[in-house]
């Protein structure tokens, strides 16, 4: 096979945004059949990188050549129509639309003649080539997030793209997803596709990528053959020094839960029964791992002990007060506060990040008197919080839509951790989905410094290593039911992905 | 060669201000274009629109015509900051009226108060009237989820029918000759003998309305769930913020607002109830104007002045240059379609492609 060495050429590319230097002179090349890693902080530049290749932005300097032309793309349309596809780090799909119309979105326009019979023959057969779940016919809204990403993946193979660009894709699917998502791109790899894959996670580099590039404020630190590096160098090329281990003494006081559940049913989205009889203690001081693929009720769990989705049967107590179906901001006033899996979904983009970090603080005596909101108290909080979760942002006035995705993310972790007094349990879901790696280690610490405190933690992850650094005990929950308890010490990832599939555990304590 | 749309990315306020400017321009092109077509010089009738704003006299005019655009305007930029689609100004600036004028006839025939608490109470229970008025679709909102949209179109035709009845019927003045009018209101319950002119008060009431919902927004608590709710119905949820009272307060202020602007119609700008034949049309002109001012507060008031203007010149084209007034309602009307022309262009380009 010839043709030109790069598929894609940036050169010297700047983008400047309001007060950010978003890219400063990057340079960045993408062979065909390669797949190339795409490392750096929250906040580097990545995703804007990536927009101005698939033409969201156009850049203020610099040369994009594809397939050794020059080229100038102005919009999405000139990338799909150069064979450029990109999977965003929020899924851009339409809920109630099926999984068909979704993909020949945007189609119709541009002369396509639309014969449904024939697409949805058409996506069967790539559905089935890569081994995948949904079917053309299904409504957005019904799919896990692994689904969506494979729609999103759909879009652009119908759309015969040769430069795939995924941002940030496997923060929201299980490892198995992962590993068939990347058993996927290496199949497009190895067809002379190009794929860039953004991603915070190193392990993943080396499972999938032949060349990565990190990047750094807005420059390209350096590009690297991942035969020939390691993971202790990237991350010194990331951060600048090694990453720390977690360490915790904490003893805990079993006597009294602080957050007690009996027999929950929630109900899912789609009207069936989301968790199923679900009861656990949780103790002061205590962090309770839950673990389990995504999609079988943690997250509906959560969203019930906050008050945000009815509990049909069951109870909860909070220190011994009922708080089962008490309105959210009771539920806030007792102490629980809830960093949510989808933060985008419970922000308020257009608002600025001061207002968006005070979002449910805004009533405290700490910010508000009983008529007025003192915003003067409310920007020093907000400008301390920027700074001590490292939110990368050039003012507390600019509207969180501008915010990189792991900034959005920390914003949300600052918020549930720093506006609420007197918070008595934490429910995380997720709390470091789209996190670089020494913010991730930030808000592991500073989660076992709560624990420490006193503070209670229900922890929702999918990555077992997470939880069994951070937890005492983990529940694994399996179609909306727990079907075990393991204490530290007894972990085992084998036996807690056996469970995570639903084999139950002899012995059952909770 | 071919014409195709597309997203833009962001935009600053700038480029926002920018467009809306742009296309009311062009909308005086448009209307120019339609006025040539009907065979009188765009030109005059520009020109006669725009002495409207140079002479002291018709200036006043054109802030007095519009006072009750610009309460029910202002009320608006609360409904929709909160995502509320009150299209009912219309119907809460009758019941504002009905309101203003019970309360003339009661004291009148009745002589329920002193003579000075008549207008503090027309006031007060014009205000009542068409906050509950609108409250009444945000509560089936909260209550029962049913959209608002309908609730509050429809019921602009209840107030209408209702207007038309009580004009007809029991308020008539008895000694009217039949006329479907109301007593003329004694001074003491008009608005332009408090200052010599309506405007003279009603306008700087405006603009302190203005600042109060200003400062309500902005620094309340309760403006501040009011926004996040019109950004993020789930975020809302999530913060805690009690959406049903949340949409009551919001739905109360709006249509209390457009009631007060029903209290200048008859105290102000008439002197008595007509048919609502007279003024039909001023709550959706508000929302004209409330989308005009980017739903700024500050700048609806502006923008209802200008919108007064239109009115006024109105008049003066009609009788100078001998066109119907719905010559001037196409003015609006492209002004209207312009304006949403732009919002459109601020998330769009238009490409050409080869
Ligand atoms: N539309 C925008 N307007 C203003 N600033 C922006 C905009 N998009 C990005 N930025 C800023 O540019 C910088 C780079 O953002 P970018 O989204 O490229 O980061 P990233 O490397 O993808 O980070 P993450 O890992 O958190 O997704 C950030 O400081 C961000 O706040
Ligand atoms: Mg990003």
């Amino acid at each position: 096979m010839s043709g030109p060495e790069y598929l894609v050429e940036m050169r010297g590319i700047v983008k400047k945004f309001p007060n950010v230097v978003a890219n400063d002179n990057v340079s960045f090349t993408l062979r065909p059949g390669e797949v190339h890693a795409l490392l750096g902080e929250n906040g580097a530049g990545k995703s804007t990188l990536m927009n101005i290749l698939y033409g969201i932005y156009r850049p203020d300097a610099g040369e994009i050549w594809v397939y050794g032309k020059k080229v100038d793309i102005r919009g999405p349309r000139d990338a799909l129509a150069l064979g450029i596809g990109m999977v965003h780090q929020q899924f851009k799909l339409i809920p109630v639309h099926t999984v068909a119309e979704n993909v020949i979105l945007g189609l119709r326009e541009q002369g396509f003649v639309i014969n449904e019979r024939k697409i949805n023959n058409e996506l069967t057969q790539l559905i089935q080539r890569y081994g995948w779940t949904i079917s053309p016919n299904s409504r957005v809204w019904q799919l896990s997030a692994g689904e969506k990403q494979q729609v999103e993946l759909l879009k652009a193979l119908y759309r015969k793209v040769r430069i795939l660009i995924l941002d940030e894709p496997t923060s929201v699917l299980t490892p198995q997803e992962t590993v068939a998502l990347f058993q996927t791109l290496r199949k497009m790899a190895s067809q002379g596709l190009g794929v860039v894959l953004i991603t915070h996670k190193l392990e993943e580099v080396f499972s999938v990528a032949d060349r990565v590039t990190v990047m750094r404020a807005g420059r390209n630190v350096a590009t690297k053959n991942v035969k020939e590096t390691n993971i202790e160098e990237l991350v010194e090329l990331m951060i600048g020094r090694p990453l720390l281990k977690i360490s915790s003494t904490r003893s805990l006081d079993t006597s009294k839960p602080v957050l007690e559940a009996s027999g929950l049913v929630v109900l899912g989205d789609k009207g069936l029964e989301a968790v199923r009889n679900v009861s656990f203690k949780l103790y002061r001081g205590e962090i309770l791992g839950i673990a389990g693929v995504s999609g079988n009720g943690q997250t509906e769990l959560l969203e019930a002990i906050a008050g945000l989705r009815k509990i049909m049967r069951g109870k909860v107590l909070l220190d011994g007060v009922d708080i089962t179906n008490r309105h959210p901001q009771k539920i806030i006033d007792a102490g629980v506060s809830y960093i949510p899996a989808e933060v985008l979904r419970y922000s308020a983009p257009e608002m600025t990040v001061a207002e968006n970090l005070v979002l449910k603080a805004y009533r405290n005596h700490l910010f508000a008197n009983s008529l007025m909101i003192r915003w003067r108290d409310v920007n020093r909080k907000a400008e301390e919080l920027v700074k001590a979760f490292r939110i990368v942002t050039p003012t507390i006035t600019n509207k969180v839509a501008n915010l990189s995705g792991g900034n959005i993310q920390r914003l949300v972790l600052a918020r549930e951790l720093g506006t609420l007094p007197n918070t008595k349990v934490i429910l995380a879901a997720y709390p470091t989905r789209g996190l670089d790696i020494a913010s991730t280690e930030q808000i592991h610490q500073e989660l076992v410094k709560r624990a420490e405190q006193g503070v209670a933690v229900l922890l929702v992850s999918e990555e077992l290593e997470e939880l069994m650094a951070l937890s005492d005990r983990i529940m694994v929950m399996y179609r909306g039911e727990i079907v075990g308890v393991l204490r530290r010490g007894e972990y085992d990832v084998e036996e807690i992905g056996l469970m995570m599939t639903g084999v139950k555990r002899a012995e059952v304590s909770a | 060669m071919m014409l195709k749309l597309e997203k833009r990315g962001q935009f600053s306020r700038k480029f926002s201000a920018a467009v809306t400017v742009i296309f009311v321009a062009a909308s005086f092109l448009v209307a120019g274009l339609i006025f040539e077509i009907l065979g009188v010089r765009a030109v005059d009738v520009i020109a006669r629109l725009f002495e409207v704003y140079l002479s002291e006299r018709t200036l006043l005019e054109a802030a007095l015509r519009g006072l009750p655009l610009g309460f029910a305007a202002l009320g608006l930029t609360v409904a929709f900051k909160m995502n509320f689609w009150n299209i009912g100004a219309e119907g809460q600036i009758y019941l504002g009226m009905v309101a203003a004028t019970g309360v003339v006839l009661l004291h009148a025939y009745y002589g329920l108060v002193p003579d000075f608490l008549v207008l503090p109470l027309m006031v007060v229970l014009s205000f009542l009237a068409g906050g509950l008025y609108c409250a009444l679709p945000a509560f089936l909102k909260a209550k029962l989820g049913v959209n608002e949209i309908l609730p509050t179109l429809m019921l602009n035709y209840v107030a209408y029918h209702f207007v038309n009845y009580l004009i007809h019927g029991p308020w008539r003045d008895p000694k009217g000759f039949g006329f479907p009018l109301s007593i003329v209101f004694p001074p003491y319950a008009r608005l332009d003998t408090v200052l010599g002119h309506t405007a003279y008060i009603g306008v700087p009431a405006a603009f302190i309305i203005a600042g109060l919902l200003y400062g309500f927004i902005m620094y309340t608590p309760a403006g501040f769930e009011m926004r996040v709710l019109g950004q993020n119905y789930e975020a809302a949820r999530y913060a805690g913020v009690r959406i049903g009272r949340t949409l009551l307060l919001g739905s109360l202020i709006a249509g209390g607002l457009a009631g007060l602007g029903g209290l200048t119609i008859v105290a102000g700008i008439l002197g008595r109830m007509r048919p609502p034949s007279a003024y039909v049309g001023y709550g959706y002109t508000a929302i004209i104007i409330a989308f005009l001012a980017a739903l700024n507060p500050w700048l609806a008031v502006p923008a209802a002045v200008f919108f007064g203007g239109l009115l006024v010149a109105g008049d003066v084209i009609q009788a100078t240059l001998n066109l119907p007034f719905p010559a001037i309602q196409i003015l609006q009307a492209t002004i209207f379609l312009m304006i949403i022309l732009g919002e459109f262009f601020k998330r769009y380009r238009l490409r050409v492609v080869i």
